[in-house]
């Protein structure tokens, strides 16, 4: 079959990857000078996109067109035939519509210190040598862009990778970091993440702001904290600008026939296949995502668009590679009151991936109670609600359900039916019959073997659905959040799958003559995969012979991803990854999705 | 009696046109009100008015709101807080001074000249004992837009009843 890729970022290539393995022609369509996408525009990210991309460039069923623009299309007989602006024409069985996200450009308030996101990771970028020379406060602004009458959506990506530019930054140099948010949309991993910078000093405040007051030396930022106008100068200010849909989609779903959602994104009429037989779609021309879910749905419309006989979407295909836990049942609240109070927040960082699950469970609740008449507030330290999800949390607002965010520092105590909200700016009570807390049902999820708990960031491999070589997660136990990601993540991966079949496996060995037995390899690994053996070593120095134990590190063949955390935390520096043997001679293995009985 | 409903058919917008008020603040960051040092939080009105509290017409919002939309065009949901905290005055039969020199002048000059505004109220700000405040608001008035808080939209484009779900279905 001849597969036409229409965008060369992360997500069209992760695509491209799975119909290679299985052996089509693969055509991608890149309307840039370059491959890369956003992802090639990020600091250091350049790497990591070219050697995910240099995997298959030299596939012989791969073409990749540059600046290619299309200016016609025609479909005969379930073929497309696509006809470009130079003349060129392609033939394709299937398409896969990868184009993208558009970022925001909040010409409004750039200045020379205002920087869009996008810029500041060019100062970061370890090519860029010279950090600017005064380089001593920083703030980030989240949320431009987003959660708007404009965008309604959250862009979901930005809260993390402003966390991500303050990792980066604080690697280079220690300016004195401020972040203004409204709500903290992490995502697994990273919530330990921004421990880590609050203990290390890193300010968070529960405010935004849009005054900024640049001159030649600094921007004064003002903002409303603890009950007082607060003015404060910093000398770089950087927006964390929104994800918004790519406009060329209106073009494509005109030469396609496919359609757009209201907020225009490609309308999913089925997990990542578009309404239009024949016609997939992957990452941001889905909605706002980050790499790895790019990665994750690049590889399962892959897999959907070079399998013959389609399976529907309502069907949960059997595979007993594939792993999933039934989520948690979050019941409302029973019996007669008048008022309802929903608290979401938690202090333990480890059960911070879960605000994702409750603050979608919670805000269903209130929005129901609502319906019925109660009085319903939901107080917060984080609304978790990212891109679609924030729609739901802001029609809960318009039906009157009353949302308070806590700031940073402020107290919120339950006495009688009524919770009491103190803080340096504030006092004041609220009545609540009931209260529904965060806390209430931590302990439903403790324990859990969450995938995105432990590899959420981008490491030397990309795994978005491997958790050990015979299991992978799929839905509430990948990652706690909405329903609609279970089924994409089912085709993921089972794209995932067909490429780790097609690749011959690099084991790390360790050097059991050098390794010092200090078990920082263990602590690292995120599939228990080492263990400390005791080896006995006899040890004759002048005299009697003494037989002693030592530990040395073992990894279990069977569980290891190969991930290399180990090989790159090893201060002894002795695990080493073999060279990965030539491809080709090793049949693929087939990873047929079974057909509904 | 103020009611939320009152307020809000006073306004002439739907409840849920504040209500989706996310609780971000960033009216707060720009409102000229603060540029008085009164610290004053347009978002904390709103919330005082959904929970059913009473606002009095000492609030420093209802005493010195200028009207001149910052807040409404820095805010993400463009929400129209000039116009609840009009509805609240008319609810308590007032109309500051402001008001009416801000509706002067836009007779005169068919827009709002500050310094005009600033002249006009300056009796306000005398009784009021914020008479230290002068030297600022002159500062203020000098210029149209003292800093660069760049706006997207101005209070002219921001047409009065359209409603918040604009463009969406
Ligand atoms: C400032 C910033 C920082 C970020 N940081 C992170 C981070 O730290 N971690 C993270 O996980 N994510 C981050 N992201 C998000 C990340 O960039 C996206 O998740 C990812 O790039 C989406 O990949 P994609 O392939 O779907 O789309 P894109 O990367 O947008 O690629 C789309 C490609 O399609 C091409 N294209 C578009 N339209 C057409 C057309 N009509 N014809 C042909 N080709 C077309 C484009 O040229 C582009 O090459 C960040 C985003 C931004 C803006
Ligand atoms: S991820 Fe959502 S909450 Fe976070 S900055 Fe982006 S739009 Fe705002
Ligand atoms: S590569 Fe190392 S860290 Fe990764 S799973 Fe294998 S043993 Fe563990
Ligand atoms: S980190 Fe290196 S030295 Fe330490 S136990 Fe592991 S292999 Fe041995
Ligand atoms: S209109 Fe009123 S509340 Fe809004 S910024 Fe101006 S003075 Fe402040
Ligand atoms: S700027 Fe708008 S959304 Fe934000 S707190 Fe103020 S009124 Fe609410």
């Amino acid at each position: 079959m001849k597969i036409l890729i229409i965008g060369g970022g992360i997500s069209g290539i992760s695509a491209a990857k799975v119909a290679l393995a299985k052996k089509h022609d693969v055509t991608i369509l890149e309307c840039a000078e370059e491959p890369g996408g956003l992802m090639a525009r990020i600091a250091n990210c350049r790497v990591g996109f070219k050697t995910f991309l240099d995997e298959i460039v030299n596939d012989p069923r791969l073409t990749i067109i540059k600046q290619g623009k299309i200016a016609s299309v025609d479909k005969k007989e379930g073929r497309f035939n696509v006809t470009l602006e130079d003349g060129q024409s392609l033939i394709a069985d299937r398409v896969i519509i990868a184009t993208g996200l558009s970022p925001y450009d909040p010409v409004e308030y750039k200045g020379k210190r205002v920087l869009t996101s996008l810029e500041y990771d060019q100062i970061i970028d370890q090519r860029n040598g010279e950090l600017p020379a005064d380089f001593n406060r920083v703030a980030f602004v989240l949320c431009v862009g987003s959660r708007s009458k404009e965008y309604p959506l959250c862009s979901s990506v930005c809260c993390s990778y402003s966390l991500r530019e303050i990792k980066w930054t604080l690697q280079r140099a220690k300016p004195a970091i401020t972040v203004f948010y409204n709500d903290l949309r992490y995502f697994g991993q990273e919530f330990y993440l921004e421990k880590v910078y609050r203990d290390a000093g890193v300010t968070f405040i529960r405010a935004n702001s849009r005054y900024f007051d640049e001159d030649e030396t600094g921007v004064n930022v003002r903002y409303f904290a603890e009950g007082k106008m607060k003015e404060e100068r910093f000398d770089y200010v950087v927006l964390a600008i929104g994800l918004r849909p790519n406009p060329m989609l209106e073009s494509l779903s005109k030469f396609f026939g496919f359609s757009l959602n209201e907020y225009k994104f490609v309308k999913e009429e089925e997990p990542l296949k578009t309404d239009v037989e024949g016609i997939y779609v992957s990452g941001g021309a889905l909605e706002p995502m980050n790499i790895k879910d790019s990665i994750l749905t690049g590889f399962g419309a892959g897999l959907r668009a070079v399998r013959n006989g389609d399976i529907g979407s309502e069907v949960m295909p059997v595979d007993e590679r594939l792993y999933r836990e039934e989520a948690p049942v979050i019941a409302p609240p029973e019996g007669a009151f008048d008022s309802c109070l929903f608290y979401i927040a938690t202090d333990d960082p480890g059960a911070r991936i879960f605000y994702e699950f409750v603050s979608s469970k919670f805000i269903a609740m209130a929005r129901d109670l609502k319906r019925a008449g109660k009085n319903v507030y939901v107080v917060t330290r984080n609304v978790v609600a990212p891109s679609y999800d924030e729609l739901e949390y802001e029609e809960a607002r318009r039906e009157g359900v009353i949302a308070i965010h806590l700031e940073e520092g402020e107290t919120i105590s339950f006495v009688d039916g009524k919770a009491l909200i103190n803080g340096p700016g504030r006092e004041f009570v609220l009545p609540a019959d009931r209260v529904i807390s965060f806390d209430d049902y931590a302990h439903l999820f403790k324990d859990g073997e969450f995938l995105s708990l432990y590899r959420s960031e981008p490491q030397i491999r990309w795994n978005p659905t491997r958790w050990g070589r015979k299991k992978y997660h799929v839905g509430f136990i990948r990652h706690p959040r909405s329903e609609r990601w279970e089924k994409r993540e089912i085709f993921g991966a089972f794209g995932e799958m067909l490429l780790d079949a097609e690749e011959e496996r690099a084991l790390p060995q360790v050097n059991e003559e050098r390794c010092s037995g200090c078990g920082s390899c263990k602590d690292a690994c995120p599939q228990k995969a080492i263990e400390m053996e005791i080896r006995e070593k006899v040890i004759a120095v002048f005299g009697p012979q003494v037989a002693t134990g030592e530990p040395i590190a073992h990894i279990k063949e069977d569980t290891c991803v190969s991930c290399g955390l180990c090989a790159s935390t090893c201060p002894s520096d002795v695990i080493s990854y073999p060279e990965i043997p030539e491809k080709g001679n090793k049949h693929a293995l087939e990873c047929e999705i079974p057909q509904p009985k | 009696m103020q009611t939320t409903d009152h307020i809000m058919e006073l306004a002439g917008h739907r409840q849920e046109d504040f209500s989706v008020c996310m609780g971000c603040k960033v009216c707060a960051s720009v409102c000229t009100i603060n540029d008085l040092d009164i610290d004053m939080n347009p978002q904390e009105f709103l919330l005082k008015l959904f929970m059913g509290e009473e606002i009095k017409a000492d609030n420093p919002l209802v005493r010195y709101c200028t009207s001149c939309y910052r807040c409404a065009s820095a805010c993400p949901w463009q929400i129209r807080i000039p116009e609840v905290v009009r509805a609240v005055k008319e609810s308590l039969g007032i109309e500051a001074r402001f008001e009416k020199a801000f509706k002067k002048s836009l007779d005169i000059w068919g827009r709002v000249y500050e310094p005009f505004v600033v002249i006009m109220s300056a009796p306000d700000l005398l009784m009021g004992g914020y008479i230290k405040f002068l030297p600022k608001w002159m500062e203020y008035a000098g210029f149209h837009f003292p800093h660069k808080v760049k706006r997207i939209r101005t209070s002219h484009t921001l047409k009065k009843g359209s409603s918040s779900k604009e463009g969406r279905s």
